[in-house]
C-alpha cells in the first residue's frame, strides 16, 4: 500500500483469527490418527494448488486449463533427479523443479496469454495433454510405466512440508497480491486491459509473472507429492484430474478470493476421501465433481466463499469477476 | 507408394467421419456461442448405445444409427434450453461460465461410463465387419467405407436442412447475426434448443460409426473432444463449411502419423498441432472463425 | 485565442506533437494526414462530427493504435510506435468515451491504481487530494460497479488526475453528465492547467467548449477542416459543410 497498513480491529482480528489456524494446525497431527493424517496432508496440497490456479484464474482473469502440466513437471523433475542414475537428495531437486517450471510458463505464457476467454482454455489443455504424451513416448521419464521414488514414510514429514508449502503459497499470494502493487496491476489486467495499459502499466508482463508465479507454486506441490506418493505416471500426476479438481475447487470456494480456493480445495478433497471411503474407489467422484460444477455455475456461481461474504457487495464482487472473464 | 495411397484413403474414410462430428458442434457454436466440452462424450454415448443395441438386441450398428440419431436428437433437444439459460445469464461473459458448464456435464459423462461400465473397451460388430472390398493395391474395408458413406450421407443431410428450409434459414439468420435475427420473428430459444438436439444426434451418430470400427471405452470422450477441437479451430469455430476441409486434414493427419511414425505418437501430434495453431492463427487457417 | 500566457519556459519542445499523421482499417482512412501541435497548459477542443476520425486520433496519441504513417512526439521524444505502456509513462493519460474503469476494485483501488506506475509513495496524498478537488470523498470506498454514470466519468477523471501526466486526453467527458458533475470537472481542468498539464478534449458539448478551450480544431472525414478560436471556427463554412452538408 501507499502507506503503511493501519492497525484497524478487523486487520488485528483477521490476523489473530489466522494465526490461530495455522497454530491449530501445526499441533493437529498428534491429535489424529495416520489415515486421518494422511487425508490432511492431502487436503493441505489441494489449498494450495487451488491457491496457485486462482492466480491465474482468479486474480489474472485467465482461465487455465493446463495446470496438471506443472503439477507434472514438478513431480518428474523431482522423481527423475532422484533415481539412482543422480541420486539427488529431495531437496535439492526442488530448485530445478521450481526453475522448470518458470522457464516453460515464461515460454508459452507471453503467447499463449494473447488468447482469451475459451481460446485459451483450450489451448492450456492442448498443450498439458501434449506434454502428457510426451511424457508417455519418452525413455528416461519411465514412459507409460513412470517412475519410481525412494521410499520416505514418515507422514509428520510430509505433513509438515504441505503445511509449510500451503502456508507460504497462501501468505505469499495474499502479501503480494492484497497487499503490494502487483496486485493493483494483476487485477487492473483482470478488469480492464487497455485502461490499465493506458495507465502505464505493462500488461503483458504481468500477464507472464503471474503466470510464471502460479506454474511455480504448482510445481513444488508437484514435487512434494512425487516424493510423499513414491511412485508416479504420466496419467496420475500430468492428468486432465489434477486440472479438473483445480478448477472445481476454485469456482466452488470463491473465484479471485483469498481464501475461496482454501475452502474449495479443503471441502472438495474430503468428499473425495469419504467417497474412496465409502465407496472402495473414486470412480464415482467424477461424475459427481462433473454434478458439482454444474450446479456451482447454475446456483452459485460466486462460489461458497460469497455466503460468508454476506453483504451483497461481496457476491457481486464476484459476479462481476466472472462477468469479466 | 502403395503404402501412401493405402494411407490416403483410409485418412479420407476416417475424415468423413470426422466432418459429421465436428459439424453439429461448429453449429452449436454459431448459433448458441458454445463451445461445448462434452461433445467427445456425446461421441461416446453414441457408441455406447450402438453396443447395447447390438448386444441385447441384436441391432445392426448402420441400422441402429438412425435410432441413435433419434434418441439423441430428442435428448439434445431437452438439454438445449437448459443450456441456452447457462449461456444467456446473467453474467457478462457467460461463454466461460457455458464452458464450464459442458465441461461438467463431460466429467459426468465420462466418470459414469468409467463407474457403470468399467474402462474395458467394447467393439460393436456389424454385418460388415471383417469384409473388404480390393482396388488394386488398396483394401478397403467395408465397415469404413460404409461408415464414411453413412457420415457423408448425414453430413448432405444437415447442409440440405441448412440451405434448403426455413428451418435452416433461421438458424443460419441466427448464426450470422444473434440480435437481429431474434428482432426478425426467429424464435432464438426454440432454434436453439433444436440445433442442440441436431448437434448431439449428429455426434452421438458419428459416434455410433467410430464404435463399429474402433470399439468404444470411457477415454474414447477425451479423443474425440480433442478431434472436434482440432478440426474445429482449423476451419475457424463456427465455421460449417470449413469443417469439410479441415475434417479431411485431420484424418490424413492422423492416419499418415499413424503409418509412418508410430500410433502412441499420434495424440502427441495432433495436441501439439492443435497448440500451436491456436498460437499463431486462432480464427482457423482461412481466418473464418468467430 | 492563445493562451500566450500559459507558454512554459522549461522545455521548447511542446507537450504533444503529431506530426502528418495517418491511419487506414482496410479500406477506410480514419485518420488522413493529421498535424497538431499544442503548448504547455493549453486546452485544445477537437470537434467534429461522428466519425470524423477523433477517437482515433487520440488512440494514436496515447498508443492504443499504431500510426500506418507519420509521427507522434512527447516532449519532444518520437514515441511513434511504441507499445501503449511506454508511451503512457512519456506522461500521457487519456480517458475512454465508453466508461474504462475497474469495476471489482473499489474507488480508492481505482485511484491508487492510477499511481501504481507513477509516484507511489505519494499515491495515497494524491489519491485524497483528487477526491475531495472532485468532490466524491463519501464514495471512496464502493465498488466502481455501484457508482451512477455521472459518478463513474468523475471516477475515471479522477484516475487520470491521480497519474498527473504532462498530457490528458479527454474523449467526451462530459457527456451525459449532470451539470454539477460538468462543472466540478471544468473547474478541475481549470485548477490543472494552471500548474501546467496540456489538456485535448473531444466535445460535442459547444457551451463547454466556448467556455473552457483556448482554440478549436476540426476534423471531418479523418482530416483537419479548420483551427482557431469558437468564434473563427463558428463562422467557418468548411466547418459548417462539415457538420451540415451531409444529409
Amino acid at each position: 500500500m501507499a502507506s503503511k497498513p493501519v492497525l484497524t480491529p478487523k486487520l488485528i482480528v483477521r490476523t489473530l483469527l489466522i494465526g490461530a489456524i495455522v497454530i491449530a494446525l501445526a499441533v493437529l497431527p498428534t491429535f489424529i490418527d495416520s489415515y486421518t493424517l494422511r487425508i490432511a496432508t492431502g487436503a493441505l496440497m489441494w489449498a494450495g494448488l487451488a491457491c496457485a490456479w486462482n492466480i491465474v484464474g482468479g486474480y489474472a482473469g485467465y482461465i487455465s486449463f493446463g495446470h496438471s502440466a506443472f503439477f507434472g513437471i514438478g513431480a518428474y523433475t523431482t522423481a527423475i533427479l532422484m533415481q539412482s542414475d543422480f541420486g539427488a537428495s529431495f531437496f535439492v531437486t526442488l530448485l530445478p523443479a521450481i526453475i522448470l517450471s518458470i522457464a516453460v510458463a515464461v515460454a508459452i505464457g507471453g503467447p499463449t496469454m494473447r488468447l482469451r476467454g475459451a481460446y485459451f482454455a483450450i489451448a492450456t489443455w492442448a498443450f498439458a495433454e501434449m506434454l502428457m504424451q510426451l511424457v508417455t513416448v519418452l525413455d528416461f521419464t519411465g514412459g507409460t510405466a513412470g517412475l519410481s521414488l525412494p521410499a520416505y514414510l514418515n507422514e509428520f514429514f510430509f505433513y509438515y512440508l504441505m503445511l509449510f508449502a500451503a502456508t507460504a503459497s497462501f501468505v505469499g499470494v495474499w502479501l503480494l497480491i492484497e497487499r503490494s502493487r502487483f496486485g493493483f496491476r494483476i487485477k487492473a489486467l483482470r478488469d480492464d486491459e487497455p485502461a490499465a495499459e493506458s495507465l502505464g502499466i505493462r500488461t503483458n508482463l504481468v500477464k507472464v509473472q503471474s503466470f510464471a508465479l502460479s506454474a511455480a507454486i504448482t510445481a513444488l506441490f508437484g514435487s512434494i507429492y512425487a516424493y510423499w506418493t513414491t511412485y508416479i505416471d504420466p496419467y496420475s500426476v500430468m492428468g486432465p484430474e489434477i486440472t479438473d479438481q483445480m478448477v472445481v475447487m476454485v469456482l466452488l470456494g470463491g473465484l479471485g478470493t483469498v481464501w475461496g480456493p482454501a475452502l474449495g480445495g479443503v471441502l472438495l478433497w474430503i468428499t473425495n476421501r469419504y467417497i474412496w471411503s465409502t465407496f472402495g474407489d473414486t470412480v464415482i467422484y467424477l461424475p459427481i465433481l462433473g454434478v458439482i460444477i454444474a450446479l456451482v455455475v447454475l446456483f452459485l456461481p460466486n462460489g461458497l466463499i460469497s455466503l460468508f461474504m454476506g453483504r451483497r457487495r461481496g457476491r457481486e464482487l464476484i459476479s462481476r469477476i466472472l462477468g469479466k472473464l | 507408394m502403395d503404402l501412401f495411397l493405402q494411407t490416403l484413403v483410409n485418412g479420407i474414410l476416417i475424415g468423413g467421419i470426422l466432418i459429421c462430428l465436428t459439424i453439429g458442434f461448429q453449429l452449436t457454436f454459431g448459433v448458441l456461442h458454445v463451445i461445448d466440452f462434452a461433445v467427445g462424450g456425446w461421441t461416446m454415448l453414441g457408441g455406447y448405445t450402438a453396443y447395447w443395441l447390438v448386444t441385447l438386441a441384436g441391432i445392426d450398428p448402420f441400422i441402429s444409427i438412425f435410432l441413435v440419431f433419434a434418441l439423441f436428437l430428442l435428448i439434445g433437444r431437452g438439454l438445449g434450453p437448459l443450456i441456452y439459460h447457462v449461456r444467456t445469464s446473467r453474467y457478462a461473459r457467460p461463454d466461460l461460465m457455458a464452458l464450464a458448464f459442458t465441461f461438467g456435464i463431460f466429467l459426468f459423462m465420462r466418470g459414469g461410463a468409467l463407474w457403470l461400465w468399467s474402462y474395458n473397451s467394447r467393439s460393436v460388430d456389424s454385418v460388415l465387419s471383417g469384409q473388404f472390398l480390393s482396388l488394386g493395391p488398396i483394401t478397403i474395408p467395408l465397415m469404413r467405407l460404409s461408415a464414411f458413406l453413412m457420415a457423408l450421407l448425414f453430413s448432405l443431410g444437415l447442409f440440405i436442412l441448412l440451405y434448403r428450409s426455413r428451418f435452416g434459414m433461421a438458424v443460419r439468420a441466427l448464426a450470422q447475426n444473434h440480435d437481429h435475427a431474434g428482432l426478425m420473428g426467429v424464435d432464438v430459444k426454440r432454434v436453439s434448443a433444436w440445433v442442440y438436439g441436431i448437434y448431439t444426434a449428429l455426434t452421438a451418430s458419428a459416434g455410433v460409426l467410430i464404435a463399429t470400427i474402433y470399439s468404444v471405452n470411457p477415454s474414447v470422450g477425451v479423443r474425440y473432444t480433442l478431434f472436434a477441437f482440432f478440426v474445429a479451430v482449423l476451419a475457424g469455430l463456427g465455421s460449417v463449411g470449413g469443417v469439410l476441409v479441415a475434417g479431411l486434414a485431420l484424418g490424413l493427419l492422423e492416419a499418415y502419423v499413424a503409418t509412418y511414425i508410430g500410433a502412441r505418437y499420434s495424440l502427441l501430434i495432433v495436441f501439439g498441432t492443435l497448440y500451436l495453431t491456436l498460437l499463431v492463427a486462432p480464427k482457423g487457417v482461412l481466418g473464418r472463425g468467430i | 485565442m492563445l493562451s500566450a500566457s500559459h507558454k512554459a519556459e522549461s522545455s521548447e519542445y511542446s507537450p504533444l506533437a503529431i506530426e502528418s499523421v495517418s491511419k487506414h482499417f482496410g479500406g477506410i482512412t480514419a485518420v488522413d494526414d493529421v498535424s497538431l501541435s499544442v503548448d504547455v497548459g493549453e486546452v485544445v477542443g477537437v470537434i467534429g462530427p461522428n466519425g470524423s476520425g477523433k477517437s482515433t486520433l487520440f488512440s494514436l496519441a496515447a498508443g492504443g493504435q499504431k500510426p500506418d504513417a507519420g509521427k507522434i512526439r512527447l516532449q519532444g521524444i518520437d514515441v511513434t510506435g511504441w507499445p501503449t505502456w511506454k508511451i503512457a509513462r512519456t506522461g500521457i493519460s487519456r480517458t475512454f468515451q465508453i466508461p474504462s474503469l475497474f469495476l471489482n476494485m473499489s474507488v480508492r483501488d481505482n485511484l491508487l491504481a492510477a499511481a501504481v506506475e507513477g509516484d507511489w509513495k505519494r499515491a495515497r496524498e494524491r489519491m485524497e487530494s483528487t477526491l475531495e478537488m472532485l468532490e466524491i470523498s463519501h464514495v471512496v470506498d464502493n465498488l466502481a460497479s455501484e457508482l451512477s454514470g455521472g459518478q463513474q466519468k468523475l471516477v475515471e477523471f479522477g484516475r487520470v488526475c491521480v497519474r498527473d501526466p504532462k498530457v490528458i486526453l479527454l474523449d467526451e467527458v462530459t457527456a451525459g453528465v449532470h451539470p454539477n458533475i460538468r462543472q466540478i470537472i471544468l473547474d478541475a481542468i481549470q485548477r490543472l492547467r494552471k500548474t501546467g498539464i496540456t489538456f485535448l478534449v473531444i466535445e460535442h458539448d459547444m457551451e463547454m467548449v466556448k467556455e473552457i478551450c483556448d482554440r478549436l480544431v476540426v476534423m471531418d472525414q479523418g482530416k483537419v477542416v479548420a483551427e482557431g478560436d469558437f468564434e473563427t471556427i463558428a463562422n467557418d463554412s468548411n466547418v459548417q459543410q462539415a457538420y451540415l452538408g451531409r444529409t
